[in-house]
């Protein structure tokens, strides 16, 4: 049975979690395992209704579990063709087992995460904690800003990842709520071009080959174990950054649409400067450009791949800047954020030494304010004539009661 | 639907080309791989393979060795069962697209499980796939024990077995919770098949492999697997303890279709007291003194009551 | 094997049961069959076992109860014949003496160190009480 193609007008009007359902029919997966959760929710129920109304052919399994999903995820790319799943949080959270065994096992699932907060206190609104949570899993991260960015990236997350000198899954993060549920015009492909952008499954070490039987998920001890992980941490550290710079171009070309690893604002001639990820991105564009106005030379890099780690690329973004606002929107459980660290990390071996504090913001949903940024900003400017940090390295901004500081 | 294999007698079936390999790590006398060879001998079509975290899948995978010849995923202790009805998934959508490689294949996909995989931690994601009905097979290879961590009670432990986890002592006599009815559990699932099988009744076990893998649909298999390791019993003795559980009715061999119905298909011409069972495995030794011999007399009232309801579930059609 | 680098393996530790293609599995016997070296098939096992099976062909009728029931795929059944044991994959647990159903019997186990040939020799004559 053929399936339909589906008209879309030039622009359309998506939230983030439809615009990603739409990217994944486009790509025409093969197998989508899946299990909801709010805020990712309708990116699954959006993918059903596609198949109810035979915009889909291929095999769509809603699973008792996220646990179940990436498994279901996990034995369908073994058995070789394109997968994707889609989750939140808690969900996340219990996957994330299993997202360790499929980057271990090189399968390249691409996993849309709608970033929400980790209970305890359940909430369920957008934080990175969970984000956070897959830093060390061995996936590719992308992060988008908008709906606009989670349609586009998913297309990129499966051309990177099923490429046959990667082979690593990749997940696709958006704030839940913020970008999930929030609507904007989406600048579409039509289903063509939007499959030839990705093109047909090239399967490898495929379980289905009856004629090659392959064993996928062996035990290695102490005399094997090392070499595998080094095999995988190397093949992120020197392949896939050239492979994303690579199909970013591509991606270009085929829409127009530029993406880069670091995404830098305002950075030519910044002497402050914040670091974000997520929806924050925009917000603090927009405060970076009324700075401006106020004689104060802002900008603003966010990161577009968390995994692997841009080092040089930030070394490269933060090269004349003096002052740098780390903020991180995850508890910090005990220790500096965690983008504060490997920014500082990556400015430590840079050839220059800005001054760099960290903030901690946004969690469960907590809104950053225009005046929030503001603020900031002035804090780095009064950095920068100081000569020092003058505040301490970590702030809590916008949570009530008597100011957290630390260190 | 591929034509079944024909196994009229042990010598034809003795023609299989094994595919499952010698120099594993399980150890002398395990009856994990007896069990794994009747069903991967019970077919000659593609086999498509799934094992949990347990004996069978640290012993055949361990790096840089495979036993398997045949295609076959291991992820974690819980998703096997989830793994291979993945990989099902997949080939049915590869087959709607037209892009299987070798399309005139008829693969059977069958995940293996140990009962503490299955019973306790895999339980969900079992129920998930036989509710779903992938057309896959879900085995459990029941020694009643966490063997491969070296003797933890799981909720197949039947009660008043000794294990480090709930051991007999001055105070105990071990474990205090009886075996879970995983087959009617199962059943209660509404599967087209569901069948508990005994390697030494290989040909009651063959048959109804063979009958899971002409089922379109989700076959759950409950295979008794005797431990020698646990069930403390010299290796050379698998098939005489396999006996033992058989023809004692502590393992009766049955089958449920559809979940509706119940057949027994071994009545064992003598049956032997459940004391011989007991009697034959060190986990039960100390049930032989005085402090503990009531519980022997439990035990057989408890076998003859379970036998009595198979019959009565068997009469009933329903 | 034992000496290979991170960088001198297939990605996601994945194994090959077989050195290139084969068509039918189930339909190629072991002597047929290219290995790859990563099939347990060519490794051994030998040196688990403190007592051997030895195969007495004499006696055997081929009744295929030490084939169904060997664990470790030990037992060499040909055109329906018992031929063998394969002294590589063999653990030497003794399950496959004590199914054998004749008398006497056609397989037992001897100390590991035994002379195969002198053991054949002398044989046990047949058991009258059974």
């Amino acid at each position: 049975m053929a399936f339909d193609k589906m008209e879309l007008r030039d622009v359309e009007v998506w939230d983030g979690n439809h615009a990603a359902a739409q990217a994944l029919r486009q790509c025409q997966v093969d197998v989508v395992a899946a299990y909801p959760i709010t805020p990712s929710t309708p990116i699954v129920e959006g993918y059903a209704k596609f198949q109810s109304d035979n915009f889909i052919e291929g095999e769509y399994v809603m699973v008792e579990s996220e646990h179940a999903a990436m498994s279901a995820c996990i034995g369908a790319a073994a058995a070789g063709g394109r997968v994707a799943t889609a989750t939140s949080s808690q969900g996340f959270a219990l996957m994330v087992e299993t997202l360790y065994q499929s980057s271990g096992m090189r399968l390249p699932i691409v996993l849309n995460v709608v970033n929400r907060a980790l209970a305890a206190p359940l909430n369920v609104n957008g934080d990175h904690s969970d984000m956070y949570l897959g830093r060390d899993s061995g996936w590719i991260q992308f992060d988008a800003y908008c709906p606009q960015d989670a349609y586009d990236l998913n297309f990129i997350a499966f051309k990177v990842s099923e490429d046959h000198d990667v082979r690593l899954p990749s997940m696709v993060h958006q704030d839940g709520f913020m970008t999930s549920h929030t609507a904007q015009g989406v600048t579409t492909m039509d289903d063509d071009k939007a499959y030839s952008f990705v093109g047909e499954y090239k399967p490898m070490n495929d379980m289905l080959d009856f004629e090659h039987p392959v064993t996928h998920g062996v035990q290695t001890e102490e005399d094997w174990h090392f070499e595998h992980k080094a095999r995988q941490h190397n093949d992120l550290m020197t392949k896939v950054s050239p492979k994303i710079d690579a199909v970013f171009e591509a991606f270009e070309k085929h829409t127009g649409r530029k993406y880069s690893q670091v995404e830098t604002y305002d950075m030519e001639d910044a002497d402050v400067a914040v670091f974000c990820l997520g929806t924050s991105v925009e917000t603090t564009r927009e405060v970076a450009r009324e700075m401006r106005t106020k004689g104060i030379k802002a900008g603003v890099v966010a990161l577009r791949v968390i995994r692997p780690f841009p080092f040089a690329k930030i070394q490269e973004a933060f090269k004349n800047v003096k002052a740098i606002a780390v903020l991180d929107r995850s508890a910090p459980g005990g220790a500096p954020g965690a983008m504060f660290n490997e920014i500082c990390a990556a400015m430590y071996a840079a050839e220059n030494s800005p001054l760099i504090s960290g903030y901690i913001y946004g969690l469960g949903g907590r809104d950053l304010t225009k005046a929030h940024l503001v603020d900031l900003y002035n804090e780095l400017e009064a950095n920068v004539k100081a000569g020092k940090v003058t505040t301490q390295l970590q702030q809590f901004i916008g949570v009530r009661g008597p100011k957290l500081a630390y260190l | 639907m591929s034509e079944m294999k024909k196994i009229k007698n042990l010598k034809e079936f003795s023609t299989s080309a094994d595919r499952f390999e010698g120099a594993n790590l399980l150890c002398p006398g395990c009856a994990h791989s007896i069990i794994v060879r009747e069903i991967l001998n019970a077919t000659n079509d593609d086999l498509v393979l799934g094992a949990s975290t347990g004996c069978l899948e640290v012993c055949t995978a361990v790096y840089p060795y495979t036993s398997w010849d045949a295609s076959w995923i291991h992820i974690g202790f819980e998703n096997s069962s989830t793994a291979v009805a993945g990989a099902e998934s997949m080939y049915n959508a590869l087959k709607t697209k037209g892009r299987l490689k070798q399309p005139d294949r008829n693969p059977k996909f069958v995940a293996f499980g140990g009962d503490g995989a299955s019973y306790d931690i895999g339980f969900q994601w079992i129920s998930g796939c036989m509710e779903r009905n992938h057309n896959m097979m879900y085995v459990v290879l029941d020694n009643e024990v966490y063997a491969n961590t070296g003797g933890q009670r799981s909720s197949s432990t039947p009660i008043g077995g000794s294990n480090t986890t709930s051991p007999a002592g001055t105070h105990s006599y071990g474990e205090k919770h009886n075996k879970k009815d995983m087959m009617g559990i199962m059943a209660a699932h509404n599967i087209p098949y569901t069948a508990q099988v005994a390697p030494n009744k290989w040909k009651d076990m063959v048959k109804k492999i063979q009958k899971g893998f002409a089922t379109e649909g989700a076959v759950f298999i409950n295979a008794v697997s005797p431990c020698t390791t646990e069930w403390k019993f010299d290796p050379k003795d698998t098939m005489a303890l396999t006996d033992l559980s058989t023809d004692s009715l502590v393992f009766p061999l049955y089958e449920v279709i559809d979940g509706k119905e119940w057949n027994i298909t071994y009545r064992p011409k003598n049956v032997v007291p459940v004391e011989e069972y007991l009697a034959a495995q060190g986990r039960f030794k100390h049930l032989f003194k005085d402090q503990y011999k009531h519980m022997i007399k439990e035990w057989q009232e408890r076998v003859d009551e379970n036998w009595a309801y198979l019959n009565r579930r068997e009469e009933a059609r329903v | 094997m034992a000496n290979t680098g991170w960088d001198e393996f297939e990605i996601g530790a994945m194994l090959r049961s077989f050195d290139g293609k084969i068509d039918d599995i189930a339909g190629t016997l072991q002597e047929d069959r290219a290995y790859s070296p990563n099939n347990s098939f060519v490794a051994s096992v030998a040196d688990w076992r403190i007592e051997k099976p030895v195969f007495n062909k004499d006696y055997c009728i081929d009744c295929q109860f030490c084939w169904i029931y060997c664990p470790d795929i030990s037992i060499i059944a040909r055109d329906k014949k018992m031929i063998g044991i394969d002294m590589d994959h063999c653990k030497g647990c003794g399950i496959c003496v004590e199914v054998c159903p004749t008398n006497p019997k056609s397989l037992l186990m001897f100390p590991e160190q035994a002379e195969e040939e002198a053991e054949l020799a002398n044989w046990p004559a047949k058991d009258e009480e059974k």
